[in-house]
């Protein structure tokens, strides 16, 4: 076995293009993955000291620290219910417009996908800021309301045009066939074309519980402090970085959600399906 | 009434609540920061002054060109390699590539402050990379930190695998059997290639640069925690305009300008998604 750790050997072992393939391998593993694995890594270290490349001891210590801290456990609950409701208020109103893009033509059309276009060209901050002032008007800062409306503007965009193109791909036929059997047009949509459009939809939904998981700078801005989701308050802890297994705990469970998502909605996310949500058709 | 004014009604039915939720929280800011921005901080007069700050002061204009050429290196490099991952991903079936093909996915839905945070653990000054080194007797200090290298790397890390996986679907789209039969007539890997893959998968790769530079000239996270004081990313520069300085009409400024940046590429994506209509109806 340790014969193939020799280079030579390994390249004579397996022949030119399986080694090579072997080196992209590791190169991608080690500059996406290498990060990701040390943090988990440093999130078990009780003691971490410089010269050391592993932790001298291992343990939960920092894990206990975390939920200890008041602050911290509430940024989490806060986090979760603004995702929440965040993914529910958006499928609800963007459903329904992705359908009728779809499936009816009418002028002004083009312009209302575009419109989204334009939330991705003009800054986020400066999007903010002016919705900021708005926001100071109608006493909507500090509140749920302000940040769930912060979260969709980044959620949009794909609400829309993702369930769009899921639900282009369904046949016409297809409804018509459910019509002709007598089913009405509220029974087709939910028989027929929304269970087609499910893995569109998916993505979508998946995109944005997890956009609103990780959006910090506009809830830094309209929270006010008085609604700290994760990020927020990891910004805080990256910048303190007082010990590094903080940050790299926290961050943990910052990903926890996503991973956890991505493996129930596996069989739905693939190239095809994602790179749906950046094309306008 | 008829049934086509009564599809009508119910199209922008369907469409209405979006578009008011659009029009409140992305048109509404957007309009009322380019009036500020032409407005005069006091008296609210009509004025370019700040627009001109912006092209005069000689810190604001190396902001502006070093954000350029951060974003543009970014696109370039993360294209080109994308490209490459994105070939070896459609025309090899290996375990490997099924492997990467599947690894990929994540980067996309990691949160991008847990992403950044993990690269800070390799390659600060007391980070991996170090210790690794004076394990082997050298004292290594990347300067990646606080660099615009260090930006960039963490750039990639995020687009690289976005870009791959929008050109991968691209590329997919492109069936075997006209490679086949270009072969069977005697064209030659690198005609394929030139005349072939890369003109069938252009508008992807125009998709997807747009994305990577809308996405990176406006960028908050990764400068936020990685980047230096002197010369900033212009995401920084906006957030300090508002938060630290607070001038309001500047940073309404700066928005638009980044806004028109921003533009040039979006107005490339048009051109492009609308002049596939044509033949692809």
């Amino acid at each position: 076995m340790f014969k193939m750790l020799n280079p030579r050997r390994f390249y004579h072992a397996v022949g030119r293009k399986k080694f090579w393939e072997f080196i992209l391998l590791a190169v991608f593993i080690l500059f996406f993955y290498g990060p990701l694995l040390n943090m988990v890594m440093l999130a078990f270290a009780n003691e971490y000291s410089v010269p050391h490349i592993l932790p001298e001891q291992w343990g939960f210590k920092w894990w206990g620290y975390i939920f200890q801290q008041q602050s911290l456990v509430t940024s989490m609950i806060q986090s979760f219910v603004v995702a929440i409701i965040t993914t529910a208020v958006s499928m609800l109103l963007c459903i329904p417009a992705a359908f009728s893009i779809a499936r009816f033509k009418y002028p002004g059309r083009k312009l209302f996908m575009l419109s989204f276009l334009l939330t991705n060209a003009f800054p986020k901050l400066g999007i903010y800021t002016s919705i900021a002032v708005l926001f100071y008007k109608y006493n909507l800062m500090g509140t749920y309301v302000g940040v769930v409306l912060i979260h969709m503007i980044n959620s949009m965009m794909f609400m829309v045009w993702l369930p769009a193109s899921a639900f282009r791909s369904v046949h016409r036929q297809q409804e018509e066939a459910a019509r002709d059997v007598g089913a009405g047009p509220i029974r087709t949509f939910f028989k027929v074309t929304l269970p087609m459009a499910m893995p569109g939809i998916s993505v979508a939904t998946l995109y944005t519980f997890l956009g609103s998981m990780e959006e910090a700078q506009g809830t830094m801005l309209v929270g006010m402090g008085r609604i700290q989701t994760m990020p927020v308050a990891m910004y805080g802890i990256v910048l303190d970085s007082s010990a590094v297994q903080i940050g790299a705990v926290f961050a943990i469970l910052l990903i926890i959600p996503s991973v956890v998502m991505i493996f129930a909605m596996r069989k739905y996310i693939g190239p095809e399906a994602i790179s749906g949500g950046f094309k306008m058709k | 009434m008829s049934k086509k004014q009564k599809q009508r009604i119910a199209a922008y039915g369907l469409v209405l609540p979006a578009f008011l939720i659009v029009m409140l929280t992305v048109a509404y800011p957007i309009v009322s920061a380019v009036i500020q921005s032409f407005q005069d901080e006091k008296t609210g007069e009509f004025t370019w002054d700040n627009y001109t700050y912006f092209f005069t002061e000689p810190n604001q204009l190396k902001n502006i060109l070093y954000t350029l050429m951060v974003v543009v290196l970014t696109v370039v490099i993360a294209i080109v390699v994308a490209y490459l991952l994105a070939l070896y991903l459609r025309f090899t079936k290996s375990k490997i590539a099924k492997t990467i093909g599947t690894l990929y996915l994540l980067p996309r839905f990691v949160p991008a402050m847990c992403a950044v945070y993990a690269m800070i653990t390799i390659i600060r000054d007391s980070g991996l990379i170090n210790r690794i080194g004076l394990l082997f007797g050298h004292d290594i200090h990347l300067g990646m930190m606080y660099h615009a290298s260090g930006i960039i790397t963490m750039n990639l890390w995020f687009n690289i695998p976005f870009a791959a996986l929008m050109i991968t679907a691209g590329l997919g789209a492109i069936p075997d059997s006209i490679i086949e039969g270009a072969r069977d007539v005697g064209a030659g890997k690198l005609k394929v290639l030139t005349s072939m893959i890369f003109p069938l998968s252009a508008k992807d790769v125009v998709v997807a640069s747009t994305f990577v530079f809308m996405s990176n000239v406006g960028s908050f996270t990764t400068p936020y925690l990685m980047g230096g004081n002197h010369p900033k990313m212009l995401g920084i520069a906006l957030f300090d305009q508002f938060n630290k300085y607070l001038k309001y009409n500047r940073s309404a400024a700066l928005s638009v300008i980044m806004f028109l940046i921003c533009s040039v590429s979006a107005f490339v994506y048009i051109y492009t998604n609308l002049k596939e209509k044509d033949w692809e109806k």
